[in-house]
């Protein structure tokens, strides 16, 4: 019993750094309809820029300040990498066939996972010295790592801003429009170009935070780009175009990743961790294809 | 299909669809295939590798090239049944006791590679079963997810466990014999996979001009109309799945043949994504587009390969100091691959064979062409 709340806990707070890298997606998706597949890329690239934030701000400063310092410097940066990106490579795509686009998103995530190894190689690189303690959180029986408990918080708060940028800000509100009648809004005098850099500059930053924070959890390799990935099944869950379906989903998928790590990698070898989620999307997908509040798109001839 | 030269027309629908409509085209084709035939005396031996290694980026997108090009089902994880095609084929030259006779026939391989494709195809359209249900975005999800089942799961954790080897089967050389002929030089293992690729093109050419190809060419237009026109929908695009499989299997057969040994790294994501890359750098729904994709990929990676071991030697010999740069030169073909597919989507969106295609036509069309629009 007392593993299983562990395992649930430890994953809603795992889960939540999901829900942060999907939202991003989410919001390309909604605003401009590119489906995008280089979101394990765009995390890998967060978690490297801040490591080279960190090791940089930790000479001259205490690891708390340096820390945070380093990932506004991270959400900064990906600020610039997603405008820039919009700006040079998707705007060009805009109209061009579903598939074409997804495979410029392809070779982007070939292009960065290049310029990351580049800059940076392929060793597994940790955050030196450690930003959170090793010392587990304790409560009621329950052990959590404090980095996790960190990430949740972090994860939440951002989550917060970014829902209260939506519902609150002018900017907020064109991408709502853009997202829900992209004629009418352009017919209001919205700008969808500003509107798909905008969301392409959110993805980024969240994708950002996201991989610092998995990079603190595990390390930073390539592996945080199979982790980014995990946002498909996410987004499968929730439905494409909704954003507390990508909030749930990232939870879920979250707790079922650290439930398949906790009973089932006993009975199968290698790491069923990994592929847990994407087995349950194959299955979901059969009895719900629309997630649990995607738009049901009805087709006519 | 070009237009026909000037003063050429045909009165029947049979004459219209022949393989070869002009004596012109005849020609062509049977110049080529002598070209194909004397290529391993007409260039150099280093080349031949590239050469069959296009031939498999042919046979394996041939696959994705009706999915996607013919049928309108996006794939993205094809690299998980040309897999499967392998391993089938691998396990079946090794494990299974064969008589003497047969093997002394040379009959083991061949078998196997029917067996591959079957395999293959069955794994295809297992999870192609979703895509009676859920189209687009979502049918790339459940490919993706076939490829995360397949390889990393299913062929890393199990299948490479038997016999205890490992990772990796290795093929003791000699095994691999079609009739009187042992595979072990680049010549033959060229030739047979000219042999593969050309049988395949015929096979999939007929295809797509009988009934079947009509199908599926109906349901990539719209499914809904094909529907009420009266095609089977699901029974055509698990149609599809099973012999996209098939041709995968075949790929994934061949391929061992080549490396005389199978492992799970030759069947990662990327290649999945490469072979989605060549049909769009080639052209969706064009047979000669994926030739020209994968000999355009191959080249690309050829290049890139050949200059950046120029550079590193010259680094090494000319600046010691400066060994790290090689290093990251790896990483700047991957980047420059990227870039290269992402540039060929934005100013080429039609593929290599929509200018193949204005070529032909200026020719056929050569003095009156129509130069408006």
């Amino acid at each position: 019993m007392e593993l299983f709340l562990q395992l649930i806990v430890t994953g809603i707070m795992l889960g939540s750094i999901f829900a942060l890298v999907s939202l991003g997606w989410v919001l390309i998706y909604k605003c401009s309809g590119v489906l995008n597949l280089a979101m394990g890329e765009l995390t890998m690239i967060g978690g490297y820029v801040c490591l080279a934030f960190y090791e940089r701000f930790i000479t001259i400063m205490p690891i708390n300040y340096a820390f945070v310092l380093a990932l506004i410097g991270t959400m900064v940066i990906g600020l610039i990498l997603g405008l820039l990106t919009e700006r040079v490579f998707l705007r060009k795509m805009i109209g061009e066939p579903v598939l074409a686009v997804i495979m410029v998103t392809v070779g982007l995530s070939f292009f960065f996972k290049g310029m990351v190894f580049m800059f940076w190689d392929t060793d597994t690189q940790i955050f030196l010295p450690r930003v959170f303690s090793i010392e587990p959180i304790v409560v009621g029986g329950i052990a959590v790592g404090a980095v996790y408990v960190w990430s949740f918080i972090a994860a939440m708060i951002l989550m917060v801003v970014f829902v209260c940028f939506f519902k609150y800000t002018r900017w907020g509100l064109s991408m709502q429009a853009c997202a829900d009648d992209e004629m009418a809004a352009l017919s209001l005098g919205v700008s969808a170009k500003f509107v798909y850099a905008l969301a392409w500059a959110i993805a980024f930053m969240a994708a950002g935070v996201g991989g610092t924070l998995l990079g603190n959890i595990n390390g930073l390799n390539y592996s945080v780009s199979g982790l980014g990935l995990l946002v498909l099944p996410v987004v499968v869950l929730g439905g494409l175009n909704s954003v507390p379906g990508a909030i749930v989903g990232g939870i879920t998928i979250g707790i079922l990743q650290n439930m398949a790590g906790g009973y089932l990698s006993a009975y199968f070898p290698g790491d069923i961790k990994e592929v847990a989620p994407f087995i349950f999307m194959v299955i979901f997908l059969l009895f719900k294809p629309y997630g649990l509040w995607g738009w049901e798109r009805i087709e006519r001839v | 299909m070009s237009y026909l030269p000037c003063g050429t027309y045909f009165e029947s629908y049979a004459d219209d669809q022949k393989w070869w409509r002009t004596n012109f085209i005849k020609g062509k084709m049977l110049v080529m295939i002598i070209l194909l035939a004397a290529a391993p005396y007409l260039v150099d031996s280093q080349w031949m590798s590239v050469f069959y290694t296009i031939n498999y980026y042919i046979l394996a997108a041939l696959g994705v090239q009706l999915l996607i090009g013919y049928c309108g089902q996006i794939t993205l994880g094809h690299a998980a049944f040309v897999a499967v095609g392998g391993y089938t084929s691998a396990m079946m030259v090794l494990f299974i006791p064969w008589p003497e006779f047969m093997v002394d026939a040379g009959l083991v391989y061949p078998i196997s590679i029917v067996c591959a494709g079957f395999a293959a195809a069955l794994w295809s359209v297992l999870f192609g079963l979703p895509s009676a249900r859920v189209k687009g975005f979502y049918l790339i999800m459940t490919t993706m997810a076939a490829q995360w089942i397949t390889v990393p799961l299913v062929i890393t954790q199990y299948v490479s466990q038997i016999g205890g080897r490992g990772q990796s089967f290795s093929l003791p050389p000699g095994l691999i014999k079609i009739g009187p002929w042992t595979i072990d030089s680049d010549e033959k293992i060229y030739y047979f996979s000219i042999i593969l690729v050309l049988l395949c093109f015929i096979v999939m050419g007929n295809l797509l001009r009988s009934k079947v190809g009509r199908a599926w060419i109906a349901i990539r237009d719209n499914d809904i109309a094909a529907e009420t026109m009266g095609v089977n929908i699901v029974g055509y695009k698990l149609l599809a799945f099973f012999v996209a499989g098939f041709f995968a299997g075949i790929a994934g057969a061949f391929w061992i043949s080549a490396l005389f040994f199978v492992s799970p790294e030759h069947y990662e994501w990327f290649y999945s994504l490469l072979w989605v890359g060549i049909i769009l750098i080639g052209g969706v729904g064009s047979i000669q587009g994926i030739v020209f994709g994968s000999v355009f990929v191959v080249m690309v990676f050829k290049l890139l390969e050949m200059s950046v071991l120029g550079l590193s030697d010259i680094l090494m010999t000319s600046y010691p100091e400066l060994g790290w740069v090689t290093t990251k030169l790896i990483f700047f073909k991957e980047s420059a691959f990227g870039l290269a597919i992402i540039f060929f989507l934005i100013y080429e969106p039609n593929g290599l064979s929509y200018r193949y295609w204005q070529l032909k036509n200026y020719f056929n069309l050569w003095p009156f062409s129509y130069t408006g629009k």
